[in-house]
């Protein structure tokens, strides 16, 4: 074991690892934003909807968390276009990955909303609030303050899950790894360095979604 | 280590290569390959699918097959030595083998130090894409987007020479380049002459090649001056291109047949 780590190739092309980053972090952000809305439709469909709606999300949810990501995002990238829809790689990534945790995150928000009492929202009714403002207030927001930490950990296994885009030639922060370590063959310090940048992520993606619940949800559960 | 054992490791190695240089340089006659009634010839086995290793671990491969149809045309048997790319040419010149069919490429510091025959296979990379778009140089490349598979020569090649605006997209394989091209994902791939030639079998008149990248042709390669010898190579492989016999080989390993720059060329 007399192995000299060479990062000089790493850090002269900082530059593209930086940009890939860049993309890693869009691709995340967006997709939990997209994928929570679309978590929250399917949610409050599935938990209130009719019977034909409920049926379309199930077919929704049971195949994509039954199939590989990998696989999902071949077909949104290669197969879609035969249907005449045509993403560019980065678009392609988007779309697959808010496709694949708006799934998991709809059976963790409905588990949430499940947890809402029906007496709270009778309450609600009584007190003339208007379906949307019950919604908003008695159904939404404390399903969210419950599921929380499941939705959050699922948000950190959608950013390392981004890591495979780079198959749609989609240009994140994996993508640039394998472009240095493909024209420099330094892998080992190439993958070193990503591989703390990704810790470093999920690290800093812990911290922030923790400044969130406690700026979001720091009211007091019962009096 | 220190200067004595560096000194020592130097001579010894100078020595190795100056009694090489004895036993090299000694042309090899069609007689005595003859006589001897077999032809000893050197492969790469580490090369799919020009040279590999089959189940029983004997040498295979387009190398292997084009080695056995020389031999019977020089109606001698034949027995293949495994070589590698790096002592291939040593084999050769020291006299262990007769001839080298083990995928090596023409280049003009090879040819200082063995004959090489016509090319009996090659591989030229390059751009290819919709037919009806026209790119006919790396400048025409600006602004479009190409695919290409990641790290591959045709990568290289493609990122020396496109314009800064051209949008390189990178692929893990070149399978993953195709299917972008066949859904319509890229309008232009770079790849080498057999993918070009399966793409057109699954979607003809679809798509041309724009232009060439590099080329490389190999041939089957002797001692210099074994004339007689490469003459026989030389007689055998046009008649083998003549009457197909190649092209089949060809198809049968690499999915197509011979390209027309090893076909037609006789140098």
């Amino acid at each position: 074991m007399d192995y000299q780590l060479k990062f000089a190739p790493v850090f002269d092309n900082f530059g593209h690892l930086l940009s890939g980053l860049l993309v890693t972090l869009e691709l995340s952000f967006g997709a939990m934003l997209l994928g929570t809305l679309v978590a929250i439709v399917c949610a409050a469909g599935k938990t209130g909807g009719p019977r034909p709606v409920r049926w379309i999300i199930d077919v929704y949810i049971e195949v994509i968390r039954n199939t590989p990501f990998l696989i999902q995002i071949f077909f949104i990238f290669f197969g879609l276009p035969a249907l005449g829809i045509r993403f560019s790689p980065n678009t392609a990534a988007l779309v697959a990955l808010t496709v694949n945790v708006g799934a998991y995150a709809t059976e963790i928000i409905r588990a949430g909303i499940e947890s809402i009492q029906k007496g709270q929202v009778e309450a609600g009714t009584a007190l003339g609030l208007k379906p949307v403002q019950i919604f908003r207030y008695i159904i939404v927001k404390p399903a969210l303050r419950t599921v929380y930490p499941a939705l959050t950990s699922q948000f950190i296994y959608l950013m390392l899950t981004s890591s495979v885009v780079s198959v749609i030639s989609a240009t994140d922060l994996a993508a640039a790894g394998n472009d240095i370590q493909s024209q420099t063959f330094a892998s080992f310090e190439v993958y070193l360095v990503i591989t703390a940048m990704y810790l470093v992520l999920s690290i800093a993606f812990s911290g922030l979604f923790s400044l969130v619940e406690r700026m979001a949800f720091n009211y007091p559960l019962s009096r | 280590m220190n200067i004595f054992r560096k000194a020592a490791a130097i001579a010894a190695a100078a020595a190795i290569f100056v009694g090489l240089g004895a036993v090299a340089a000694k042309a090899q006659t069609l007689e005595a390959v003859k006589s001897r009634g077999t032809i000893n010839v050197g492969m790469l086995v580490d090369f799919p699918p020009f040279g590999i290793l089959d189940n029983a671990g004997k040498p295979d491969g387009y190398d292997a097959d084009v080695a056995k149809l020389l031999a019977e045309d020089l109606g001698v048997k034949l027995n293949l030595v495994p070589v590698t790319g790096p002592n291939r040419i040593p084999y050769l010149l020291s006299g262990q083998v007769d001839v080298l069919v083990a995928s090596l490429g023409i280049t003009p510091a090879r040819a200082e130090q063995v004959d090489f025959s016509q090319p009996y296979a090659g591989i030229e990379i390059f751009v290819f894409g919709d037919k009806d778009l026209a790119v006919k140089g790396p400048e025409d490349l600006s602004g479009k987007n190409v695919g290409v598979a990641r790290a591959s020569t045709q990568d290289t090649a493609i990122t020396k020479v496109a314009p800064q605006d051209a949008n390189i997209q990178r692929f893990d394989d070149d399978a993953s380049a195709v299917q972008a091209l066949l859904s319509g994902q890229v309008p232009l791939i770079g790849c080498s002459n057999t993918v070009v030639a399966q793409v057109e079998k699954v979607r003809p008149d679809t798509y041309d090649t724009k232009f060439s990248l590099a080329q490389q042709k190999q041939g089957i390669a002797t001692r210099p001056g074994s004339d007689e010898l490469m003459a026989a190579v030389n007689d055998f492989l046009a008649k083998a291109k003549q009457d197909g016999a190649l092209s089949k080989l060809h198809e049968k390993w690499l999915g197509a047949p011979l390209p027309d720059f090893i076909a037609n060329s006789k140098s």
